[in-house]
């Protein structure tokens, strides 16, 4: 391993630039990790937003606060919006502000592509917010009402909306595999001499993964939509039938990306917990060898299962039974990771701050989806649950434990270590129930819209299913507003608090502990010893 | 955009050279998703008749 | 692995709708409420092949439902007792025994034999789900979706049903499940749905018949289904297809082949009366035309433009004083008999000339445009 030898003076303070110099040409891993992290909790409140505005429409049966076409476009707005604008690029942030920092390195590999690949995203979220708001102008065309899904037909007939939505997710997907290329480098290139692959902290592991898939997926993604302008503006038929294409053709394509995007989703806030829960377990991850296997045979398997999404598009027996057989198996990689959290917490000396009751809340909740899933994975039952209020509370359940609360428990856990101050642990624990109360009433209904007939994507809805959807939306404005809750912790901790010590949790292992907390502007310049 | 000098030159070398193989890898994909998967897509056949 | 299959034996005997609160600690509290008038559960198969769907329904749940509980359990436990307020000490080798060594074995052995369980009981029934019955007396039925309606064509009886959704004012509680005109089909017959879409994805959904199936442009998709007893069954489109997917109900009344048959007979003397009607060599009257047109214009046109004739712009535009509707007749005809391409406005060519000619002579005449036009079905014969 190369190591890096340099003057340690060179390093410190002397060019750490001020103003807005210093976050727009940044190439510091820990102040873009920032930025990621700001714009993530923008992105999040605007897809709340939208989620709410959602909700409150289906609070009751009619039409009272939407259009059909705006209620479809705040459904497209609300995925893309927390897909790409919220939990990937957290996860990007934990990715910049931490793997550095774990691995003893003193930056990302590539600094100032890290920076590009910050700076895209402000122009990618611009385009997809144009993308919902240029309808509202003269000659704006019509609205985007396909969900994020893009299904041509009816994305072709969408306006020139659509076409800015192309375009940010051209960006977005620029964005998201230059910081992929990124942290590969970093990671294998990068390390602190003594640290190999098979000790390296299991964050950096997961994003490993996850780069990986992404730099697989996403170009296909962008294959897709390329084509599906074409098709929209420059005469092809992709996915017309009528000029010899093929609709489904697109859906594969998207799922391709799709499925493996489910996995990129996951695996950091996976990583998150393998740290979470052996600090306040007070002893080591149980199985690091078995976790890393797992997350690699879900990521092998996860590119290879894309078309269980649609079941319903007759395919031949041989090629469903194969996706169904696939996706069920992939109930082995992820039961043998819920198996390792629950071992890690077994016979350990457990406290219960936040991070700690996201993780335990992440467990249980995560399993109830996993398990959902795989009543999905069966085909013939999936003939009744496809596209039902059923399938939305399905990935709600996966998304929001496995992906947002992993991140929750990320920030809380290493908030002291960016910050140099402990957050209020009281309002910490309030937030947590409120929010994870309110997420279980908001979708935990949903299961039974779904089976009892209700579609997904509609705006309007039969008197039969007012119930449940009235205490889903209630439960959406009490999980929509405890969020307002973490902006004020966050906020509260940024501006001061009891000073956090450099190891802040007593279980905490691991280099990034090692240093002080707030950590200096350039850290481990000279790299540490592994032993 | 100044950078403190970190990377010794060969450090560098390593990391670029890498990005650019991967960055192919993205670029590789791109390309071939197109008549890849429309074959992949024919191979995993449909019972829809057109 | 014995033990998960034993469980599943004993389960599965007791297929209930209310084995669902198992795992609804939330839905243990308004069950009770919930099963008299909501569902909370697919309501009871009308085929058999959908009572097997349902019981691998109940099964996986049931499944998911055990391991669930056994994760609590686990957790819950260590949650308790392995606290450091209760003065455990962590064992900080525990990932060293023979457990923490063979674990990444036992448990994907333990976790496969449920996947097996379910993949083997799932596989024998996806068979029966998927493989279209070849037979002489299987009962056709083409199935289209269209922005934002259906058409049945009973290929057999050569008799073709438009079927859209009824407004608030005349369904009442049915509202966005109620049709004018149902799916009527026989019981005890076999039935094939050909699906095929006139435009962009729609997807037929009645949870009764178990039966859901992208409706693809350009593409045809079968499912089948025997219903075995009488009723009224809804359903609704599954796949999100534009504005109004919320207003495509899908409404199957299942009848004795008797009463089928007699149905069949109405629907085809129907259909004679109005060929001999359209063809009639009759020149139309521009208040009968525009009595037809009216009605044939708020079922057909109406979802999108309107019945006030201000549509929904952009998307669907205004006809009244529209340039289209005020302008040219040949335009206006080839508009409506072919559609416009890359738009939600879709060919309508299958329509007869009378019914062209009226609907065209009520958007001329209706809410103020007054050209006092009267388009004849020989226009339109000529417009072809």
């Amino acid at each position: 391993m190369t190591t890096t030898t340099l003057n340690h003076d060179e390093a410190h303070h002397h060019d750490m630039p001020t103003g807005w110099r210093r976050w727009l040409f940044s190439t510091n891993h820990k102040d873009i990790g920032t930025l990621y992290l700001l714009f993530a909790l923008t992105m999040l409140f605007l897809g709340g937003a939208s989620a709410m505005l959602i909700r409150l429409e289906l609070f009751q049966p009619g039409i009272q606060l939407l259009d059909p076409d705006l209620y479809n476009n705040l459904v497209t707005n609300h995925a893309l919006i927390m897909i790409f604008g919220a939990v990937m690029p957290a996860a990007a942030g934990l990715a910049n502000w931490m793997i550095p920092m774990m691995i003893g390195a003193p930056d990302m590999a590539l600094p100032r592509m890290n920076n590009l690949s910050f700076w895209i995203l402000p122009a990618a979220a611009t385009m997809l917010i144009l993308s919902f708001v240029v309808p509202f102008f003269p000659g704006g065309g019509t609205q985007i009402n396909t969900g994020w899904t893009l299904y041509p037909p009816l994305s072709v007939q969408v306006g020139m909306s659509m076409d800015f939505l192309i375009f940010a997710i051209h960006l977005l997907g620029i964005s998201s595999v230059l910081a992929s290329i990124n942290i590969i480098v970093t990671l294998l290139n990068m390390r602190a001499p003594g640290m190999t692959l098979m000790t390296m902290p299991m964050f950096c592991w997961t994003w490993l993964v996850t780069a990986f898939l992404l730099i697989l997926v996403v170009p296909v993604l962008a294959g897709g939509v390329t084509m599906l302008l074409f098709d929209r503006h420059f005469g092809t038929s992709f996915f017309d039938a009528a000029g010899g294409g093929d609709p489904v053709l697109f859906q594969h394509l998207f799922w391709f990306f799709g499925h493996p995007e489910v996995y990129i989703l996951l695996l950091p806030s996976i990583g998150v917990l393998s740290h979470v829960i052996p600090a306040f377990s007070r002893k080591p991850l149980f199985g690091y060898k078995s976790m890393v296997g797992a997350m690699l045979t879900v990521a092998t398997i996860g590119m290879v299962v894309w078309a269980h999404h649609q079941y319903t598009v007759g395919m031949s027996l041989g090629a469903v039974t194969y996706f169904m057989i696939g996706t069920i198996l992939i109930s082995i990689p992820v039961g043998l990771m819920i198996f390792n959290f629950i071992a890690t917490m077994w016979r350990g000396a457990m406290t219960f701050e936040t991070p700690m009751l996201f993780a335990v809340a992440i467990i249980l909740m995560f399993t109830f989806g996993g398990l959902s899933g795989v009543m999905l994975a069966v085909v013939p039952a999936d003939m009744q649950y496809h596209d039902s209020m059923f399938v939305v509370a399905h990935f709600h359940y996966v998304l929001m434990p496995g992906a947002v609360f992993g991140l929750f428990a990320g920030v809380f856990y290493w908030l002291p270590k960016w910050t140099g101050h402990m957050y209020d642990e009281t309002l910490g624990k309030i937030f947590f129930w409120t929010n994870v109360i309110g997420f279980n009433i908001t979708f935990f209904p949903q299961h039974f819209l779904g089976l009892a007939g209700m579609p997904r994507r509609i705006v309007d809805y039969n008197m039969m299913f007012t119930e449940f959807n009235v205490i889903s939306s209630v439960g959406a404005i009490i999980f929509g507003l405890s969020h307002l809750l973490l902006l004020y912790i966050v906020i509260k901790t940024i501006r001061g608090g009891k000073k956090a010590e450099s190891r802040a949790w007593e279980g905490a292992k691991g280099l990034e502990w090692e240093l002080d907390s707030p950590p200096a502007f350039h850290t481990w310049t000279v790299a540490p010893q592994i032993k | 955009m100044r950078i403190p000098k970190y990377q010794t030159p060969e450090l560098r070398n390593k990391n670029v050279r890498l990005a650019w193989v991967l960055g192919g890898m993205a670029i590789f994909f791109l390309v071939t998703s197109f008549p890849f998967w429309t074959g992949l897509f024919r191979i995993v056949g449909t019972q829809a008749m057109p | 692995m014995s033990v998960t299959e034993q469980l599943i034996q004993n389960q599965s005997y007791k297929l209930k709708a209310t084995s669902l609160t198992g795992i609804a600690v939330a839905g243990l509290f308004f069950a009770d409420k919930c099963k008299a008038e909501y569902g909370i559960n697919f309501p009871p198969p009308a085929a058999d092949v959908a009572q097997e769907i349902y019981n691998i329904h109940m099964l996986t749940m049931q499944i998911a439902t055990v391991l669930l509980l056994i994760v609590f359990g686990f957790v819950f436990y260590s949650l308790y007792y392995h606290r450091k307020s209760r003065g455990f000490e962590a064992d900080q080798n525990f990932h060293n025994s023979w457990f923490g060594n063979w674990s990444w074995v036992v448990v994907p052995v333990m976790v496969l034999g449920v996947d097996l369980t379910i993949a083997g009981k799932a596989d024998a029934v996806l068979k029966k789900v998927w493989d279209v019955p070849k037979e002489e007396n299987i009962l056709d039925v083409k199935v289209t979706g269209h922005q934002w309606w259906w058409e049945f064509d009973y290929l057999d009886h050569d008799i073709k049903v438009e079927s859209r959704y009824v407004p608030e004012k005349d369904s009442g509680d049915l509202y966005l499940r109620e049709v004018d005109n149902r799916l009527v089909l026989p019981t005890g017959q076999k039935i094939r749905f050909l699906h095929t879409s006139a435009d962009v994805l729609h997807a037929f959904w009645v949870p009764e018949l178990a039966v859901k199936k992208d409706a693809i442009p350009g593409y045809v998709t079968e499912t089948w289904a025997e219903l075995n007893r009488e009723g009224v069954f809804r359903g609704q489109c599954a796949e999100l297809c534009g504005t109004w997917h919320s207003r495509m109900p899908i409404v199957v009344e299942s009848v004795s082949p008797q009463q089928f048959a007699a149905w069949v007979d109405d629907q085809k003397a129907i259909k004679v009366a109005a060929a001999a009607e359209a063809s009639a060599d009759k020149t139309w009257s521009m208040d009968e035309l525009m009595a037809k047109g009216k009605t044939l214009y708020e079922t057909k046109c109406g979802a999108c433009h309107q019945v006030t004739g201000l549509g929904l712009p952009p998307a669907f535009p205004a006809l009244k004083g529209s340039a289209m509707v005020t302008g040219p007749i040949e335009a206006h005809l080839e508009i409506v008999i072919k559609g416009k391409e890359g738009t939600a406005m879709q060919p309508w060519g299958s329509l007869n000339d009378l019914e062209i000619a009226a609907i065209v002579t009520y958007e001329r005449n209706a809410w103020d445009n007054n050209s006092g036009d009267v388009v004849q079905p020989s226009d339109v014969k000529q417009a072809r």
